[in-house]
């Protein structure tokens, strides 16, 4: 693919990996910061994906998801990230950014896991496939709906439990 | 736990599937049929239904494509790339210009020597090349090469 090409498609994914990068970081700023380096990252190098693996979209969010992971590791390197995230959650900041009618649910989603948040933003506001978010995730294209489904049943409580 | 009981646990998940358009013909006709005489689950598909479309149409992000097109063109993503690539290969250039001449012009290196070192330089230069150029060739040509075995 070139360059330019890759380019206008990637402007096109930005705010939903900046959407996810947040909810795995808990913060805009740095989820811009990995979103920056994603697009440094991937434009460098814009021979290393192939679309026969796959589309864009997922390949480009799987660069961001991984380049979050490691964000956390070189916060806290003793620790193992991927437990970390259960922890992490969008901070107030981040809740007074939103609109005001998103508001309810941006406090929802706080509550729900990393991994809860993660996988309803990647089905609900970039609007992947099951086989893309396996693909994201690095998990079995058969436990997305399970994972999918108790993660909305968790917000919808939380959602029923604001209003 | 009841068949039923499992049926309707099943269904649960099912739910999702069907509203993601990810469920076979078989299950899509089996989550219906159990919709029309459960009002429960019928209720639960509305409501997720209801719950996608607030998540969609949220601003979870308000960056901005402009922001995005200035992170894309910020200069700290390729500038150091290139300006690291052409002190290298300028350095290099200059260093081994300066080796070559010394060596050339030389007093204390016979000239058959000299001649004797080119043509080993030369003929390593060469062979390199055309190894290169092959790999190159192949990379771009060869069909196969994805094929894990």
């Amino acid at each position: 693919m070139k360059k330019n090409d890759m380019k206008q498609q990637l402007l096109q994914l930005g705010n939903g990996a900046h959407a996810l990068a947040t909810q795995i970081l808990g913060n805009t700023d740095d989820a811009a910061d990995a979103v920056h380096d994603a697009f440094a990252r991937v434009l460098s190098k814009p021979d290393a994906y192939d679309a026969r693996t796959g589309g864009l979209k997922p390949w480009f969010l799987r660069v961001v998801r991984n380049g979050c992971i490691d964000q956390i590791r070189r916060r806290r390197p003793a620790d193992n990230a991927v437990d970390e995230l259960q922890d992490q959650a969008p901070g107030p900041d981040v809740v007074v950014e939103v609109a005001q009618r998103d508001r309810a649910l941006q406090n929802a989603l706080a509550k729900l896991s990393a991994g809860q948040r993660e996988i309803i933003v990647l089905r609900d506001y970039m609007d992947l496939s099951y086989a893309e978010i396996a693909d994201v995730q690095e998990i079995a294209q058969g436990t997305v709906m399970s994972r999918l489904h108790r993660a909305r049943m968790a917000l919808k409580e939380e959602l029923t439990r604001h209003d | 736990m009841t068949k039923q009981r499992q049926v309707d646990q099943h269904i649960g998940e099912l739910l999702s599937g069907l509203l993601d358009g990810e469920l076979t013909q078989q299950q899509r006709q089996m989550v219906k049929l159990h919709c029309e005489g459960c009002a429960e689950c019928s209720e639960n598909l509305e409501s997720l239904r209801v719950l996608r479309k607030r998540i969609g149409d949220a601003a979870l992000s308000e960056v901005g494509e402009d922001k995005w097109r200035e992170h894309m063109n910020d200069k700290r993503v390729e500038t150091p790339r290139s300006i690291g690539w052409i002190l290298f290969i300028g350095g290099l250039l200059v260093v081994a210009g300066i080796a070559v001449s010394a060596f050339l012009f030389s007093d204390e290196i016979h000239i058959g020597m000299k001649f004797l070192i080119i043509a080993i330089y030369g003929g390593l230069a060469t062979l390199l090349y055309s190894v290169l150029r092959q790999r190159l060739i192949e990379r771009k040509t060869d069909k196969y090469k994805d094929v894990e075995i």
